[in-house]
């Protein structure tokens, strides 16, 4: 406990604030981001956060069952149709009643992107005061590994199975931080488990955010038992994803695109998809389509960054 | 429809001409709500805008969420109903069917939402007409069903579901139904009660002990799983909150009619039933027309009564079965269809109680269908039929009154094909 290690370590811990109301053994599976993240945000936010959930993989330890609990948070289990609405009710009658509130809407890629995104739209145009955070493990791995809209180009999933005549998924992923960041929100960004301390801020500056309004983090969530990596390696999945650009790290006030981590050298993403199997059966050229996706993302982000400041000059500026 | 104003205003209340829609739009701001969802669907839309136009001239003290759509409507007052805040939305047909998981998991949650669906056709056919097929398509999900007859009840009702549903010992959603098209946009007298008595009415609840709330740092969840014996105990809670709801709903008519003149008789209303042998079932606005033509019969000579439903989930069996034993022939009036029965719904279920009517022998009329008029003359047809087998004569199990070229749905005859 001594030396540089020490110092370095201590700067994240310093985010943490607050007891864990979690149990010390709940039922995720071994090396679960998730678990590291629901045990994080109330240590960095206070446990006096109402937290909602859907059913997903999240449900078995948030949701509890019948009069028991795995911890100690306000939660209320949610619909996935309507996530974002009853967050949406609760933010807004203790805003009546005058109950200081931090709500969290905690939910999957499935919830979010797909049979939620309505909803979760809906609230960001209504400049909802809540925390809506999304935990991306790219399909639906609770209910056994099925493709939504976050899935990336060539996985195998259950519903998108690689066979004789199937290279995986066949179609881009959503993406879904940008979308949100272009309803000019107060505060979108995103996170990732392999740097703690950007996620502990950016989750800070979310609760600071919803004081005027939405605030939207969408966190890189790999999943070991779901995309087939050793479960120890859940962290490095993390690191790749944002050393190769797969999923890079920013943030966006009012819609303003700001990096918050920048690549030097990025990897070829073939570094992050070596890890998990299920690109395992893409070959160099499938790998290419993947990469120029990558590439084109990151490229529209830095783009929209520069054209966002643009547009915020004043009209009367002469060019 | 109120076919028999009585335009006697207590002290201090408003005698006004509005639509059914205006009533249920002051009949919630009445009740002071602290979240209200705003979502437009024909023909329940003028219930909301007139609540935007409380709001946006600060006449109503609540948080307005102008929602993306239904489902997100009534998630959003369940939550907010369940953080502790009374909640108001309303509906119609196809957007009482996009809620449908949302109208579920608020029944299962026990929270207390009031919201008004006016009663419209639901998809399948697309038809923006008058039905109450979008009240059976959700008639199980858990909820208190109430029906109005007119506009003067659709503001009654819509006050009183507040004593349904926050009461502590029932806390279950309640839905006020009304005929759409027929009473949304039909302009009647209404006596519109004054706030002070309103308040006086509902601050009962208020001495009453606080029902669960879920806020901030309170340690408390909701939606769990529920399984096993954990499912069973909620559900048969329900069960029994909804049949403890009868006598509720009995004594609040009576308070209600001790504060604002009006009562209804619960949860049917008897109309000529004493010396009735025959009887007409029926719910909502074709009821004004029904009396019409009872009032007609009789003085005629013929003994015919209606008995009108007020309360339709729970179903009122105790109380139908004591006004209809010994009559000589019932006539049941849907206005709507039970897929897979050749009767109308209600047809269906009071038939479940048929060995305790004491022989009385029932038919099914199906009529109003999508804005097809309940008229007089059809009306007259039905009372005719119903003495008909009051005498013994055959008469035919179910009618489509108005469509003639109906046989009853048979196999043999393909009637339908």
């Amino acid at each position: 406990m001594t030396g540089k290690k020490k110092g370095k370590l201590t700067k994240v811990l310093d985010y943490l604030k607050h007891d864990d109301p979690f149990s010390k053994g709940v039922a995720f599976c071994p090396g679960c981001s998730l678990e590291l993240l629901i045990r994080f945000i109330p240590q960095v936010l206070g446990n006096d956060i109402v937290i909602t959930g859907t059913p997903s993989c999240s449900a078995p330890v948030l949701l509890g069952q019948n009069n028991q609990s795995w911890h100690s948070l306000s939660y209320f289990g949610t619909l996935m149709t309507g996530a974002a609405a009853n967050a949406t009710g609760l933010a807004r009658y203790y805003r009546k009643a005058g109950i200081d509130n931090t709500v969290i809407c905690f939910n999957g890629d499935g919830t979010a992107a797909d049979i939620g995104f309505g909803n979760l739209a809906g609230a960001a145009e209504r400049n909802e005061p809540f925390i809506y955070i999304c935990y991306d493990n790219e399909g639906y791995m609770n209910t056994g590994i099925q493709k939504s809209a976050t899935t990336p180009f060539g996985a195998s999933t259950t519903t998108t199975p690689f066979g004789s005549a199937s290279k995986g998924k066949n179609l881009r992923r959503m993406n879904l931080a940008l979308k949100m960041a272009m309803h000019k929100i107060p505060y979108t960004a995103t996170a990732t488990m392999s740097d703690l301390g950007d996620l502990a801020k950016k989750l800070l500056k979310a609760k600071e955010a919803k004081e005027r309004g939405f605030a939207f983090l969408h966190v890189f969530a790999p999943c070991p038992t779901g995309w087939g990596y050793a479960p120890e390696n859940t962290i490095e999945v993390c690191r790749r994803a944002v050393k190769t650009n797969y999923f890079p790290l920013w943030e966006a006030e009012n819609g303003k695109i700001r990096m918050t981590k920048t690549v030097k050298k990025p990897k070829p993403v073939s570094t992050y998809t070596e890890l998990i199997k299920k690109f395992a059966h893409l070959n160099e050229a499938d790998l290419q389509i993947l990469q120029d996706d990558v590439d084109y993302e990151y490229c529209m982000l830095g783009g929209l960054s520069v054209l966002e400041a643009e547009c915020q000059l004043p009209v009367s500026t002469e060019d | 429809m109120n076919t028999k104003i009585k335009a006697k205003a207590k002290a201090g209340s408003q005698i006004k001409v509005i639509t059914g829609n205006a009533a249920a739009a002051i009949g919630a701001k009445l009740a002071r709500p602290d979240v209200v969802a705003a979502y437009p669907i024909t023909p329940q839309t003028e219930i909301i805008e007139q609540i935007s136009k409380f709001h946006a001239d600060g006449e109503m003290d609540c948080e307005l969420i102008t929602v993306e759509g239904e489902n997100s409507a009534m998630n959003a007052v369940m939550a907010a109903s369940l953080a502790g805040g009374r909640v108001f939305t309303a509906t119609s047909s196809w957007g009482l069917v996009f809620m449908y998981d949302a109208v579920l998991a608020t029944a299962g949650a026990r929270a207390p939402v009031v919201m008004v669906n006016v009663n419209r056709e639901t998809p399948g056919i697309i038809a923006v007409s008058s039905g109450q097929q979008d009240m059976i398509s959700t008639r199980d999900a858990g909820w208190i069903f109430l029906i109005a007859e007119n506009c003067q009840e659709i503001i009654d009702l819509v006050i009183q579901a507040y004593r349904l549903a926050e009461d502590y010992d029932i806390q279950v959603p309640v839905m006020v139904h009304y005929d759409g098209f027929y009473l949304s946009y039909l302009s009647e007298v209404v006596d519109v009660p004054v706030q002070e008595d309103v308040d006086k009415f509902l601050a009962v609840l208020k001495d009453q002990p606080e029902r669960t709330k879920l806020i901030p740092g309170g340690k408390l969840g909701c939606g769990s799983h529920g399984i096993l014996d954990g499912y069973l105990e909620l559900r048969y809670k329900h069960v029994s909150a909804m049949e403890r709801s009868k006598a509720k709903f009995e004594q609040t008519d009576k308070e209600f009619q001790e504060i604002f003149g009006r009562g209804y008789g619960g949860l049917i209303e008897e109309y000529r039933m004493d010396d009735a042998d025959v009887v007409l079932v029926g719910s909502g606005s074709m009821c004004g027309t029904i009396k019409t033509v009872i009032d007609k019969k009789r003085d005629a000579g013929v003994k015919v009564g209606l008995l009108k439903i007020r309360m339709y989930r729970p179903f009122p069996s105790e109380v139908m079965v004591k006004a209809l034993k010994g009559k000589k022939a019932i006539g049941v009036v849907d206005r709507s269809l039970c897929f897979g029965f050749k009767g109308g719904p209600i047809y269906t279920e009071l038939k479940a109680f048929e060995t305790q009517l004491d022989g009385s022998k029932m038919i099914s009329f199906i009529d109003g269908i999508a804005n097809t008029d309940i008229t007089i003359a059809n009306v007259e047809q039905m009372i005719d039929a119903t003495c008909d087998l009051a005498e013994g004569k055959d008469v035919r199990e179910v009618t489509w009154v108005s469509y003639p070229e109906a046989q009853e749905p048979d196999s043999e005859k393909m009637g339908g094909r």
